[in-house]
């Protein structure tokens, strides 16, 4: 019996180790690949997902939820101390809520008088968090919109306040953001009031720092930080949150999305904007009535000189 | 449990799909959205390692690869990398499988130990030459700690729970071998 088997391993050995060489082939070329031609692989990798995910959906759910009532159960112990805090902080929103309404109205009178045009494309598609990245190095999440809902890599996620992250891998039924918080993510700014265009730099924690200030001598703690649609990356103008100092003296973002509950994202809609190709014809254009004179003068200045 | 020993071997490469899926399942769970400070063990790589080095014939090389892989897609890792990584290691302990069945399980410890360092190490490596981006070197040593550290207790849970020991002499292999 003993000899039996070294001989069927003998005659199995070979064709075993081919079979793990070719698996082993297979995947570095899978990854080689991925280095070489990433937007393919991604596309492979959403396609995956986008089978996998929403069959785990009905699971997730009611796990997630349980665990959530569960850290919620802890707190339910100083319950009496959490409602007097509330309590507190309801009578300041309150003021704060009248200050917002009449800042409203007068931006709304500012607007009507300037007669500005907002943009009416940017509007949003919402979903709902699927799943996260399921590992401690990588910052993203997965939602249940996709392709099917028009979504288009590059776009911007935000929560009710401010920018999450971008869509990078669209699905059909599901697409995947990229937080900010994620080391690939970068975020051209713009810092108000100051004006200071910088990037906003993930690194894997909960504050993404500031990098390539102009002047970081005029950036303060508790200025706005927001896109600043430089590269077209985003549309300009998305809150993103307040510039702090962290202890080691470098500037960080405390984001205003609650990346503690990301439950339901907003995806913008964002079709890109127009841009102005043709410089010379920006001085005298060839359409407008009129035209004709331009050329003349243009001409006649010509011959002056 | 068993007697017939293809049904059983059958049923355990079902049940490390399943385990497999459920890890996979529980880490894309949306608990926590902010980045973590701490990393926790790959559960999913020391039940490979401890399944291989007790019963090899239970995870076969392309289950294992199609597992690694799939986990690399869903957790959004540089894709095929890792899992080839897996599969090589898996490989180098089947090959010492019948040396280390007969010694004591802390030899069996250090050679799981420094293989899960190797292949941490090459896989950094390769990432650096290739300029992809890549965790933090605290979070990923504190993984492999952790990998580590918890080798044991799942060693003791697959001997346990799923009944995954090592085969004594005169046992009936899986193949219908006698050892």
């Amino acid at each position: 019996m003993a000899r039996n088997r070294a001989q069927t391993t003998d005659y199995t050995g070979p064709l075993k180790r081919m079979l793990i060489g070719v698996l082993v082939l297979v995947l570095i070329g899978l990854f080689l690949l991925w280095r070489i031609d990433s937007p393919r692989v991604e596309r492979f990798r959403a396609q995956v997902i986008d089978r996998v995910v929403p069959g785990f959906d009905w699971a997730m759910a009611p796990v997630t939820g349980a665990v959530n009532i569960l850290q919620d159960f802890q707190s339910y112990q100083r319950i009496y101390q959490q409602n007097q805090e509330l309590r507190r902080e309801l009578q300041q929103m309150k003021a704060w809520k009248e200050a917002a309404l009449q800042l409203e109205q007068e931006n709304a009178r500012l607007l009507d008088l300037n007669n500005v045009q907002l943009d009416p494309r940017l509007t949003f598609v919402t979903g709902v968090v699927l799943a996260d990245s399921g590992s401690p190095f990588r910052q993203s999440v997965l939602i249940n919109v996709g392709a099917r809902d028009g979504i288009v890599d590059g776009w911007a996620a935000m929560d009710g306040l401010g920018l999450v992250g971008r869509i990078s891998g669209v699905g059909d039924n599901t697409a995947r953001v990229i937080l900010l918080t994620d080391t690939s993510s970068r975020i051209p700014v713009t810092i108000q009031p100051s004006g200071q265009q910088a990037l906003v730099i993930g690194d894997n924690t909960a504050a993404p720092p500031i990098d390539f200030i102009e002047a970081a001598d005029q950036v303060r703690p508790g200025d706005r930080v927001m896109t600043s649609g430089d590269g077209e990356v985003f549309p300009a103008g998305l809150l993103i949150g307040q510039v702090a100092e962290d202890p080691g003296g470098r500037m960080r973002v405390r984001l205003a999305a609650d990346y503690e509950r990301l439950e339901f994202l907003r995806v913008l809609r964002n079709y890109g904007h127009e841009r102005v190709t043709d410089p010379g014809n920006l001085i005298a254009p060839e359409g407008l009535p009129g035209s004709e004179v331009g050329d003349a003068e243009t001409t006649a200045e010509g011959a002056d000189g | 449990m068993a007697e017939n020993p293809a049904y059983r071997l059958w049923t355990m490469r079902i049940l490390y799909v399943v385990l497999g899926v459920t890890l996979i399942f529980l880490h894309l769970l949306p608990l926590d959205t902010l980045p973590r400070s701490w990393a926790g063990p790959d559960i999913m790589l020391a039940l490979t390692f401890a399944w291989v080095l007790r019963r090899p014939e239970y995870v076969p090389p392309l289950l294992l690869a199609g597992m690694f892989l799939l986990a690399d897609l869903m957790f959004h890792r540089p894709p095929g990398l890792w899992a080839a990584l897996v599969l090589v290691a898996a490989e180098t302990l089947r090959a010492r499988y019948i040396g280390l069945r007969d010694l004591t399980f802390a030899v069996e410890w250090v050679s799981v130990a420094s293989t899960l360092v190797v292949i941490m190490i090459v896989y950094r490596v390769v990432l650096t030459v290739l300029m992809v981006d890549q965790a933090p070197l605290g979070l990923s040593l504190m993984q492999l700690i952790m990998t580590m550290a918890v080798y044991p207790v799942v060693v003791v849970v697959s001997q346990t729970v799923f009944g995954v020991r090592k085969l004594a002499p005169g046992d009936i292999d899986a193949l219908g071998g006698r050892t």
